[in-house]
């Protein structure tokens, strides 16, 4: 599989010693739409300016089709569009203007996409773009990136303001530059994680300068789902621990748990375990991303630390539980 | 053009919510064999959804067997779709089934009285129906 945005190793951070990434490895293969997501100040923005040289790395390389973008040559540039946060349009001209402006940096500009997109989303075309509304501003940002087709768009949060009918449409045409021709490769960044799940056929989760967990959409679903053991007992016995489990709560006799799940092997020896039932229950990638990223509340950490503690006691014993467990019959699954 | 509805909620693939909903025009009649789905891309774009969400749909029921695909014309119904709704018709209802068994289960309900609501529920809505053609209406195309 080709590649075509990658980053290794990659370091940076700024005065006053506030790290922003930190030992990055991204890669993003070619053809792909590439959702970046983590919490504010992960350094999803950071990692954007690095890739288009905006911003120089301490450490490490940043590479869009194989070019470092603090030196490119304009011919790789213009194969490669940026939508940033915060975009400083002109805000004298018009949108005529600006694609007229834009589209001379790029060989490919199409101004019959130009004109469609601009009649989809209902943007005037001889008001000054100072004039337009901050979501509009956003579309029209938007825009002239994608007239351009280019074979890279990196966009940070690019649906940020839009309302949901606008929203829905962004992502309608993001889809179709992705299909266009030879395709585009696209990475951007969002808090909508529902919009991602829906586009987007690769995900990064991003914490603290680096990368958590990344890869296929699929993949990350699967490997995240919520179990739910029931107890035929009142309460589930003190020794009891659901494996790969990231949180643990229990509420009488029903212990819920969400866990990595590496394959369905990994619950069977508590499907095997006596009066028990197991369901496994699928999380979108929001439910996910909010379980395993959000700060544990104090009574959730004492629990966690019972629980833990529990299991390396658990541990310590193995060959009594393990005995234990091959005893007992499957039940109800 | 058919309607399909995806929930990013409901923690069920987005590719899974399509297939079912296929299936659920199938045996609601809405979709006869040999009828024609919209191009990957078309369908891709109506919906908002990646490209390889809608080939990983198709390939699916086409392993299963509920669609042809024609080279450079596209996805088709077969003959054997229909046949096999009524089989999916069953194995949709049983998950529901197992979902309320569950949720009873939690609640400490009796099975005489699940089976009690069960009955009256599909009797209202059969009453509340002017054209019975399904017995019950299949709520596989994804909650709201």
């Amino acid at each position: 599989m080709q590649t075509a945005i990658q980053t290794e190793n990659l370091d940076k951070a700024f005065t006053g010693g506030v790290v922003a990434v930190a030992g990055l490895d991204l890669e993003v293969p070619r053809g792909a739409i590439y959702g970046l997501i983590g919490r504010n100040g992960a350094g999803k923005t950071t990692t954007l300016r690095l890739l288009m040289g905006l911003l120089r790395p301490d450490r490490g390389t940043a590479r869009i089709l194989g070019a470092d973008f603090w030196e490119a040559p304009r011919e790789t540039r213009q194969r490669v569009a940026y939508v940033s946060q915060r975009q400083q349009l002109p805000g004298w001209m018009t949108l005529t203007e600006l694609c007229r402006y834009v589209g001379h940096f790029y060989e490919g500009w199409d101004q019959a996409h130009a004109r469609e997109l601009a009649e989809r989303w209902e943007l005037a075309w001889d008001r000054p773009v100072a004039q337009l509304s901050a979501g509009q501003q956003r579309q029209a940002a938007v825009l002239a990136a994608l007239a351009g087709r280019p074979e890279v768009l990196l966009l940070d949060e690019p649906a940020a303001g839009l309302d949901p009918i606008a929203r829905r449409s962004l992502l309608t045409s993001l889809v179709e530059s992705a299909t266009h021709g030879t395709g585009c490769t696209i990475l951007f960044s969002t808090h909508l994680i529902n919009d991602l799940e829906r586009v987007a056929d690769h995900v990064g989760i991003m914490d603290r300068g680096r990368l958590t967990m990344a890869g296929r959409l699929e993949d990350l679903l699967q490997a995240t789902q919520r179990v739910q053991v029931v107890f035929d007992d009142p309460a589930p016995p003190p020794e009891f621990v659901i494996p790969g489990a990231v949180r643990t709560q229990v509420s009488g006799p029903v212990m819920t748990a969400i866990v990595r799940l590496a394959n369905e092997a990994q619950l069977e020896p508590i499907r095997a375990w006596r009066g028990v039932r197991v369901n496994v229950f699928p999380l979108s990638l929001e439910e996910a991303f909010i379980e395993l990223y959000r700060p544990r509340d104090e009574g959730e950490a004492v629990a966690e630390a019972a629980v833990e503690q529990e299991r390396a006691e658990a541990l310590a014993r193995s060959g009594a539980t393990e005995s234990a467990a091959s005893r007992a019959t499957p039940s109800l699954n | 053009m058919l309607h399909f509805q995806i929930d990013t909620h409901s923690g069920v693939p987005v590719y899974r919510q399509m297939m079912d909903q296929v299936k659920y025009y199938v045996a609601a009649g809405a979709l006869k064999a040999g009828d024609q789905l919209p191009s990957i891309r078309e369908l891709a774009q109506t919906l908002a959804v990646n490209p390889t969400t809608v080939v990983k749909a198709y390939t699916e029921l086409e392993h299963e067997g509920c669609l042809e695909m024609r080279h450079g014309k596209g996805a088709f119904v077969t003959a054997a779709a229909v046949g096999m709704s009524s089989r999916d018709r069953e194995k949709a209802l049983r998950r529901l089934a197992r979902q309320l068994a569950i949720e009873a289960g939690q609640m400490a309900a009796s099975l005489g009285q699940v089976l009690r609501l069960v009955q009256e529920e599909v009797e209202a809505v059969q009453g509340e129906r002017a054209e019975p053609e399904l017995p019950v209406r299949l709520s596989v195309v994804s909650r709201k």
